[in-house]
């Protein structure tokens, strides 16, 4: 395996010390600038750092590009079954379109500037899921006074949730919607009502919102409601849950993409191993929400 | 302003926070009541749909063994004798009743391996484990409720609005957990 990762890795080490070597002769150049007298030939340090600050940028893309299309795509679709993974496809925004549009969870809000990409479905113990990275930002407007006392209106993009949305196929058939949210609050034309469950620690983890109060305890019976609770520990503060149309959809805000290299971050056995576990969750998600227990459904 | 004006209206506010207290606090008393009856009649629902998919699966087995048909025969009969609004007591022991037919059931099944080859038969039991699970969601939603009225009940002062409309604690559906353990599904 580490002799397949080598030459990203000869790659993102060029792409890094390019970076480096850049940033460097961009200080050199300002401290000749402050330290001396200005001389022309000071700006070769500066076009020459900047070249290279883009050189290492445009290889690291690259080099990133290049492991995801022919590393990661093999790897991943090797640890599941009908595995396929997509990194330039995501997500979409828009519903009725393949794959499906994230807003269908009913909880995330709508953004202004939305990207999705990383696109992982597969099977696992026979239930088929979907799942994307998904960075979202609102546009916000801050207000602020300038040196000279004008008060001014700045412009910018306030990432709200980056992370990884999964649809899972779900082991019972039922009526109306559920949402159990942490941070989130229900996004939807549908009637949802806050309602309570028996569990105090469950109630004072989620909220539970939805349509028939009578699907949320057919749902969320106490064994599940105490996996639900388990994820959110692994995920502290991060999670939100929903059951729409006979699907389980799970929102894991991470602050993070999940299969992108990191720079100064070796693409070594730690880093597969950290992908590894990233599908390992799938697999027990599956299995601690008991969700291959398929008992309720017809045989299809 | 003049001072009796000023009066009249502390006389009022004083006189209209607690008619309105009093009012606000027994609505809400009754909306959880209604709650509780929702709930209730979701227990029947399920109590019900439970009954007809028992007799179905009994039909089944009647080729096999008279024993567990005469067993639920007893179950009908006293279901006739029962009045159609039953209590919250009579219920549970209505649920008893179906759950010893069920766990009967189950040994049938285990004794008979041609049976639990039926298509009829396994489509029947996985009804009956939904029919379980919709019973057990009917139930949780129904303790749930009575939980939070009764807490309501009992807690001053709202104790005083219920006595006042004669509201009374609701009993909880209970389920031994040993008769639960009875009624496991073996697939």
């Amino acid at each position: 395996m580490q002799k397949d990762l080598a030459p990203y890795q000869k790659r993102k080490n060029m792409a890094e010390i390019g970076f480096v070597a850049g940033f460097l002769f961009i200080i050199v150049f300002v401290v000749l600038n402050v330290a001396f007298e200005y001389m022309t030939f000071y700006a070769l340090f500066l076009i020459i750092g900047i070249l290279l600050v883009l050189f290492g940028i445009g290889l690291f893309q690259w080099t990133q590009r290049k492991f995801k299309q022919e590393f990661l795509k093999t790897y991943l679709s090797d640890l599941i079954e009908n595995g396929e993974f997509v990194p330039r496809k995501g997500f979409s925004r828009v519903q009725g379109l393949q794959p499906i549009d994230v807003y269908r969870s009913e909880f995330i809000e709508q953004a202004d500037r939305f990207y999705s990409y990383d696109y992982l479905h597969g099977i696992i113990d026979g239930i088929k899921f979907e799942s994307s990275d998904v960075h979202l930002q609102r546009l916000e407007y801050r207000t602020y006074t300038d040196s000279k006392g004008n008060t001014r209106r700045k412009r910018q993009y306030v990432t709200y949730f980056k992370g990884r949305v999964f649809q899972f196929d779900f082991n019972k058939n039922f009526d109306g919607c559920v949402l159990v949210l942490e941070r989130y609050r229900p996004r939807s034309s549908r009637k949802y009502k806050k309602v309570d469950l028996e569990s105090v620690d469950f109630n004072k983890k989620f909220k539970t919102y939805t349509t028939k109060e009578h699907t949320a305890f057919y749902i969320l019976t106490p064994h599940f409601m105490e996996s639900l609770m388990k994820v959110e520990k692994d995920n502290p503060g991060n999670v939100g849950f929903s059951f729409i149309d006979n699907k389980l959809y799970f929102a894991l805000h991470k602050n993070r993409s999940t299969f992108s290299l990191r720079p100064f971050r070796k693409i070594d056995d730690r880093y597969l191993k950290s992908i590894h576990d990233e599908v390992e969750m799938i697999y027990e998600m599956v299995d601690d929400l008991k969700l291959n227990r398929n008992i309720f459904k017809e045989d299809s | 302003m003049p001072d009796y004006v000023i009066v009249i209206i502390i006389l009022a506010v004083l006189f209209l926070v607690p008619v309105v207290w009093f009012i606000a606090t027994m609505n809400s008393l009754r909306r959880l009541k209604v709650k509780v009856n929702e709930a209730e009649s979701g227990i029947d629902v399920a109590l019900t749909k439970r009954f007809d998919v028992l007799s179905k699966m009994v039909d089944t087995v009647k080729g096999y063994t008279k024993h567990e048909a005469e067993t639920f025969e007893k179950v009908v009969k006293w279901r006739q004798n029962m009045p159609d609004e039953m209590t919250v007591k009579q219920k549970e022991e209505f649920m008893e009743k179906m759950n010893q037919v069920q766990a009967d059931l189950n040994v049938v099944v285990e004794n008979y391996p041609d049976l639990k080859a039926e298509k009829v038969f396994t489509n029947l039991q996985r009804s009956i484990g939904d029919v379980e699970e919709h019973l057990q969601a009917s139930r949780r939603m129904y303790n749930a409720n009575v939980s939070r009225l009764n807490s309501r009940i009992v807690s001053f002062p709202t104790i005083l609005v219920a006595k006042q409309i004669h509201m009374e604690k609701q009993p909880f559906f209970e389920a031994e957990p040993s008769k639960r353990q009875d009624v496991k599904m073996s697939f």
